[in-house]
Order: structure tokens, then C-alpha cells, then sequence
């Protein structure tokens, strides 16, 4: 086992620690095991020595949240309206961290292991909490100095050392206040609800604060209004609840020496609300710990749910009996397999609200009736932008362990597990959501856009296969543990989201040319058959 | 049941309930030092529950638990310290080599890291385990990691042990030595308390024997106490009769033939 390099320097705090009644030596002991079992994330069924990979995954990256920091580098260099650069650049910030947060860090919060194995031991909750919440803080911090790093830099180089440090201070206290937040909301919820159905609201929280977070962005653009070409920023009262603002605002009130009142209020707000925050975590943490047995008990009974609807698409999108007992499968685990639907369905809101944000956007300097004539029906293609991430995320399940039975029974063609899998998902997830786009659309557009929401259609289900073809390939569904969602993804992810672009650009195209659209669908119609064929043959596979 | 020493635990009027669920209904307990209590009864009626209490894994119960004469309600931690557990179902961080984990535990249990270590090595080389040393957990079997798993509840020398079914996925040889560390353990003054279905070995190696059913204590002696109290025989008969259950041949007969039924569709 390592010595890290991060432990080291958390040793110097130790009287801090020490203060607050923290048993140093068995945090550090806790923290260092937690760091070593990091870095090290094989999965133990379908072992495969070529797959073996060490190094800490989530480390590794980071590159891509650099590269998203780039963003920001504009809006620092823009000029010195600060409160509104600023305020986007910490938006921003808050935005990726608080993704971050809740996708990859609430399963450490919210981990039950721990329980059994560190609660038997003589460390007291404070202990281990303090641990848990410096495990969450020590990547967050990554997350944050890989983000931000280069702005900072930029920033110092632009806007002098003053504007740096109020930029460090700043940004050490959003990287607090959004820990704390995430770990106070999952507290409030932990005490109000009780077994299964708390895992769902835990849930459906996860999800609606993803999707919360971009709407809220959205409204705090809002919050500024073009006049000439500039940003003015005009004080209103409910501003007081968009904490971007906050530390926009800390700028203005040090640099500029602004001290209007709202500034000053702004200002105070960015430091106490995360110190409030802090303190009420480290009060109400022992009641988070022994909450948390909650999630492991669930003592109601229920009833069989009613599955007419998947039964239906499973008679009418597979083939064999097969190929509809794995659709069916698929289905279910899709339903209750909670972490998909956190990876998934945040991806999911997005792609629903994005289109009307930007015709909403458009009604600015437009009329609804000059919109429904033109193109802006092919914001729909939002749409598509959820299938990879879905269809990756099909890889994975929490039980991942149950899935030695796909290689235990007599299965006769092994690619109808995958080919349904995808149907499930097409039918559960995709038409839903493109069927509630298609109606508002034709609401917006009229009927006219009936072909093209066709080609939508068709254009997805070729995402969806070459997509599945290019990053899983073969593998059985539901079977990798969620640890490795992270892998390489990356790059890999690029060319399927490409492929959208694509799609978007090919009906361009087709849209130029008189009754091009009804050849389009045709050629998409014979690509869908196609490639299916191609990607899922009907053969029986070989014992391997 | 007579005193032999210090009264090691001590549960008055416990009860717990989960939600409208009454898993606890009253149960009354002295321990004392130097017992092999074995905690028996069907599955549901609460012996994990009684164990997590007594580790302050579970809040919320009503009724008093002392631990070593101290009540654990104070929220003190440092009683643990005397306690080793092999929880139920072989819970560990399986990423981790048997020699980190054992390490880890160790510390936590505040022994210095390097002695934890080689204690850990030489009590793995006894198990017949010392070429796997280095080796992660998630590539052990059920019974080594079974093992590693004694061997974490024991490094640091404790008074109290907890073992919830501590042989699942033992083979003969290795239940054999488990047995006869426990029984030398307990001569020594140490007490152990543990839950078990393997009737026969419960019957073998217990000094007392407690059996729960639905939350309450039903039976409180040694075995040959149990066998005064009932008709039968052996351990897994008098479990049989006083938990009620009579019918282990109808029911299987009505299994069988359920499994030998013909399918519907072929």
C-alpha cells in the first residue's frame, strides 16, 4: 500500500482535526484504505487479463474536465464586467461540480458497506463521517483544480494577483458549499423516508437535480439583460437564491469597490451560507449515519406490477421467444435498476427541455408563427443526443454479479441478448421520449414535420446500433460493474455523439432537395434493416 | 444458567421495530464470561438484529444493553475494542489483499500497523493461507475469505466475540480447527456468542444455547437443559419442536412434486 501524497498533506491540519474531536490516526487509516481500493476497480466475474488495469480511473479523467475548463477562459479574458463573467464562470463551476457530485461521489456518501465493517470498530461516527466527507473533498478538489486551473491561470495573467486570490477563495468555498449541500439534501431525505421507497427518492432527487441544475442555469442568464450589446447587471430580489452570484459578486465589491448593499449582502452570503452549511453537516451527521440503515431494510409487501405494455413490445419487436424473454429482462432492470436511471435519466430531462429552451430563446426577437415555418423543428435532434449514454450505460448494473447466468444457461443465439436490450431500451426509453417531443413539435409545426419526425426516428435507431457496435460490442448486457462506466469512455464517446451531428446535417440535405425526405427515409429504412442483420446475426454462436 | 465470572452482556426488555414491524418483541439476556452462547432460531426472527444492536450498528431499540458493564446507548465507542465480529454474509472491502485488509482492520482496532501486519501473516499461515497473502479478496473463495474474515475478528486479541454463521463455506478440516479455537478461546475467559443453522455443531461446541423465534426467547440452557424440556433427541429436532415445525416431509413431498410437474408449454 502507498503512502499518498494527498494524506500527507492532510497531516498537516491534523490539530484542526484533533479540535473538532476526529480521531486523526483512524481517519487517515480509513482514508488511506478508501484510496487504495480506488485505485483499483477489476471486476471479479468474467475476469479478463488483458481488460486488468491499475491506477486510480477517475484520476485518469480529469484531462476531460480540462478540457471543459477551457470554456471558461473567455468569459475571464472578456473585460471587466465582473459580476457577470465571473458569475458565469462559477455558474459554470457549480454546474460541473455539482454533476460530479451527485453521478460519481453520492454512492461514496451513501455507502452501506461501511456500516458493518467500520461502524464494529472502536471509531466513533464523527470519525467516520469526517472521513467519508474528506474521501468525497480530496477528488472534488481534483475535479475543481483540473477545471479550473488554466482560467486561474489566464485570470492571474489578465486581471492581476487580487482578482486570483478573491478567484482562489472563491472557489474554495463553492467546492464546500457543494459538497455540504449535496450531503445536507441527501440527509433531509434519508429522514423523511424509509426503505425501498427512499432508495427511489433519493432517486428521482438525483435526477430532478441534474436536470434542476441546467434549467437554473438557464434562469440565471436570464438574470442579465443585453442592453447595446453589454451586460448590465439590474438587482432583483430572488437573485439572492443564485449563489453563482454570490462569488460574481465578491469581484466587483474588492475590485471595484462596489459596495453597493445588494454587492455586500452577496458577498456575505458566499462565505456564511457554506460555513452554515458545514456546521449543520457536522451536527446532524451521526442521525445521516444511523438513518442510512434504512437503506437496507424494507419490510413492505408488495404486489405484482402490471407489465401488459412490455409483454406488448416484446411480441411486437422480436423476433423469438428468446430474444422477447431478454427484452423483457431488459425492462425490468431498466425500471429498477436505479444507478442506470441516475446515469440515464438526467441525460434524459436535458434532452426533453433543450429543444424548448432554445425556441424559447428564438421567441425573443421572433414570433411562434414565424418559427413554425422554419427549421427549428430539428432541435428535436436533442433527442438523440441521450442514446450514448444510454446504450453505454446498458453495460452496467449494481447485481453485475447475477450475470454468470447468461454464460450458465442454454442460451441459443447469444447476440438476441444484446439485440433485445437495445429494443428495450429503443421502446422504454427512446419513443417515449421523442413521441413527447413529437407532439408538442406538432403542436409548434404542424403536421408538416410528420416525415421528419420519422427520420428522427430511423436516424436514432442507427445511432443506437452503431453506437452499441462501436462501444460495447458483444459483451452481455448488465454485466460490468458501474465502477467502470468511467473507463476510456471519453474519446470513445465522441463519435457517437458526432453521429447526431450527422443525422442533423443529412437532413439538411435531404430537406433541399423536393421530396428528399421521403428518399431519405427509405435509405434510412434500408440502413436500419441493414445493420441490424449485419450487427446481430442470426446464428448460433459456438461454445467458448 | 450460573455465573462463572464477569457479566459480560446484558440485555433488558429489548425491542426494535421497523416501521409497523415488530423484530424485537422483549428479549431478556445475561452473558457471562467464558460462555459459547449459540444464538439459534428460524430464519427472520431477529438473531442478526440482537448482534447489530449489541454493535451499535442499529439505533432506535428500546429496552438497555450493557456491553462489559457499559451502557451503549452513551454512544462510546471504545467498548468495541474488546469485540472481534465475522459479520453475516462475508461483507469486507474485496479489493483489498487479505494482508492490507487484516492490516486495516487491525489499526482500526488501534493496534500499531506493523504488528497488525505480522500478526496477521503468521495466523494466515496457520489457516494454510499464506501463499495467498497478497492476493486480493475478490479472487478468494467463499471459505477463504471466510477465514480472513475469523482472522479479522480475532487479531486483536478481543474478550467478546460475535460470529454470525462464522463456518459458511468452511470445508471439514478448517470447521474442525475453528471449533477447537473456539472452544480454547473460551476456556481462556474469553466469551463468544454466535448464530448458527448447523444444528449438530451448535449441539457440540455450545455451553448455552438460546433460541429465538418471532422476536422473543423461547428456550435459555444448555443442551442437555433443552433436552429435558423436550422429547427429542437431537439439537435440530428440539429446534424443530419448539419453533412449531412439523411438517418438513409434506412440505417436501408437495416440492418434489411441484418440480416434477410437466411444463405448460412444451
Amino acid at each position: 500500500m502507498r503512502n499518498f501524497r494527498t494524506l500527507k498533506f492532510l497531516a498537516r491540519f491534523r490539530g484542526l482535526f484533533t479540535r473538532f474531536g476526529i480521531d486523526f490516526d483512524a481517519m487517515q487509516t480509513i482514508l488511506r484504505i478508501k484510496l487504495t481500493m480506488d485505485e483499483r476497480r477489476v471486476p471479479t466475474i468474467f475476469q479478463n487479463a488483458s481488460k486488468k488495469k491499475d491506477g486510480n480511473q477517475f484520476l485518469k479523467s480529469l484531462w476531460i474536465y480540462a478540457l471543459y475548463g477551457l470554456v471558461l477562459i473567455p468569459f475571464i479574458l472578456l473585460g471587466e464586467n465582473y459580476i457577470f463573467q465571473m458569475s458565469i464562470v462559477f455558474g459554470m463551476l457549480m454546474f460541473i461540480l455539482m454533476t460530479s457530485m451527485i453521478s460519481d461521489f453520492s454512492s461514496v456518501l451513501l455507502d452501506v458497506r461501511d456500516k458493518n465493517i467500520l461502524h464494529t470498530k472502536p471509531v466513533s461516527g464523527r470519525t467516520i463521517s469526517a472521513a467519508k466527507v474528506i474521501h468525497v473533498m480530496i477528488y472534488m478538489t481534483f475535479v475543481t483544480a483540473s477545471f479550473a486551473a488554466i482560467p486561474f491561470i489566464a485570470s492571474v495573467f489578465r486581471h492581476g494577483l487580487a482578482f486570483g486570490l478573491v478567484f482562489l477563495i472563491g472557489l474554495l468555498f463553492t467546492m464546500l458549499f457543494i459538497v455540504v449541500l449535496t450531503a445536507l439534501l441527501y440527509l433531509v431525505v434519508l429522514r423523511v423516508f424509509d426503505g425501498e421507497r427512499l432508495k427511489d427518492i433519493i432517486n428521482y432527487v438525483q435526477i430532478l437535480l441534474s436536470v434542476g441544475v441546467v434549467v437554473g442555469y438557464q434562469v440565471f442568464i436570464r438574470s442579465f439583460e443585453f442592453i447595446n450589446l453589454d451586460m448590465v447587471y439590474v438587482f432583483e430580489w430572488w437573485h439572492v437564491v443564485l449563489p453563482p452570484l454570490w462569488y460574481g459578486a465578491s469581484f466587483e465589491v474588492f475590485l471595484h469597490h462596489d459596495y453597493s448593499s445588494y454587492m455586500i449582502v452577496f458577498v456575505l452570503l458566499a462565505v456564511i451560507v457554506p460555513l452554515i452549511s458545514i456546521y449543520c453537516y457536522s451536527r446532524l451527521m451521526p442521525s445521516f449515519e444511523r438513518n442510512l440503515e434504512k437503506l437496507l431494510s424494507d419490510t413492505r409487501k408488495r404486489k405484482k406490477k402490471w407489465t401488459g405494455l412490455d409483454e406488448l413490445w416484446g411480441k411486437v419487436t422480436c423476433r423469438n421467444k428468446e430474444e422477447r424473454l431478454f427484452c423483457r429482462f431488459a425492462m425490468l432492470m431498466m425500471r429498477q435498476e436505479r444507478e442506470f436511471k441516475l446515469k440515464v435519466y438526467p441525460a434524459l430531462g436535458i434532452g426533453l427541455v433543450f429543444p424548448f429552451i432554445f425556441i424559447v430563446n428564438e421567441l425573443r426577437d421572433r414570433t411562434l408563427a414565424d418559427i413554425s415555418t422554419g427549421r427549428l423543428f430539428l432541435f428535436i435532434y436533442f433527442c438523440n443526443l441521450i442514446i450514448p449514454t444510454s446504450v453505454h450505460m446498458l453495460q452496467f448494473s449494481g447485481d453485475y454479479k447475477g450475470s454468470w447466468l447468461f454464460k450458465a444457461a442454454p442460451i441459443q443465439q447469444v447476440s438476441a441478448v444484446y439485440s433485445a436490450a437495445l429494443k428495450a431500451f429503443l421502446v422504454k426509453l427512446y419513443v417515449p421520449s421523442l413521441a413527447l417531443l413529437s407532439i408538442a413539435f406538432i403542436w409548434i409545426f404542424t403536421g408538416r414535420i410528420l416525415p421528419d419526425l420519422v427520420a428522427v426516428l430511423l436516424a436514432g435507431i442507427i445511432q443506437t446500433v452503431v453506437t452499441y457496435k462501436f462501444i460495447n460490442n458483444e459483451n452481455f448486457p448488465f454485466s460490468k460493474p458501474f465502477e467502470f462506466a468511467q473507463d476510456g469512455v471519453g474519446a470513445k464517446m465522441i463519435l457517437p455523439f458526432l453521429l447526431t451531428g450527422v443525422s442533423v446535417l443529412a437532413h439538411l440535405a435531404a430537406r433541399a432537395v423536393d421530396y428528399g425526405i421521403y428518399i431519405y427515409i427509405v435509405l434510412l429504412l434500408a440502413v436500419v434493416v441493414i445493420g441490424w442483420r449485419v450487427v446481430f446475426p442470426k446464428r448460433v454462436k459456438a461454445i467458448y | 444458567m450460573k455465573s462463572t465470572g464477569e457479566k459480560v452482556l446484558s440485555l433488558r426488555n429489548l425491542t426494535m421495530n421497523y416501521g409497523s414491524k415488530q423484530v424485537l418483541r422483549g428479549i431478556d439476556l445475561e452473558v457471562y464470561q467464558g460462555q459459547i452462547i449459540g444464538y439459534i432460531g428460524p430464519n427472520g426472527a431477529g438473531k442478526s438484529t440482537t448482534v447489530k444492536i449489541m454493535l451499535g450498528l442499529i439505533d432506535g431499540y428500546k429496552g438497555e444493553v450493557e456491553v462489559f458493564g457499559q451502557n451503549i446507548a452513551s454512544g462510546d465507542p471504545t467498548y468495541k475494542r474488546r469485540i472481534g465480529y465475522v459479520p453475516e454474509n462475508a461483507e469486507a472491502y474485496d479489493n483489498l489483499t487479505a494482508s492490507e485488509y487484516l492490516t486495516f482492520t487491525g489499526e482500526l482496532y488501534g493496534m500499531d500497523r506493523n504488528h497488525a501486519e505480522e500478526k496477521a501473516v503468521r495466523l494466515m499461515k496457520e489457516f494454510d493461507l499464506g501463499d495467498v497473502i497478497h492476493t486480493r479478496l475478490s479472487s478468494f473463495s467463499k471459505g477463504m475469505k471466510q477465514k480472513v474474515l475469523i482472522i479479522s475478528s480475532l487479531l486483536h486479541d478481543p474478550d467478546l466475540l460475535f460470529l454470525d454463521e462464522p463456518l459458511s463455506g468452511l470445508d471439514a478440516n478448517s470447521m474442525m480447527i475453528i471449533r477447537e479455537v473456539l472452544s480454547q478461546l473460551a476456556a481462556q475467559g474469553k466469551t463468544i456468542f454466535y448464530s448458527s443453522h448447523i444444528m449438530d455443531l451448535v449441539e457440540k461446541i455450545s455451553t448455552r444455547i438460546v433460541l429465538i423465534v418471532k422476536g422473543k426467547v423461547v428456550a435459555d440452557g444448555s443442551f442437555e437443559e433443552l433436552q429435558a424440556l423436550s422429547e427429542e433427541g437431537t439439537l435440530a429436532e428440539i429446534f424443530n419442536q419448539l419453533t412449531g415445525f412439523t411438517e418438513h416431509r409434506s412440505i417436501a413431498e408437495k416440492f418434489v412434486s411441484i418440480v416434477r410437474e410437466e411444463d405448460g408449454d412444451a
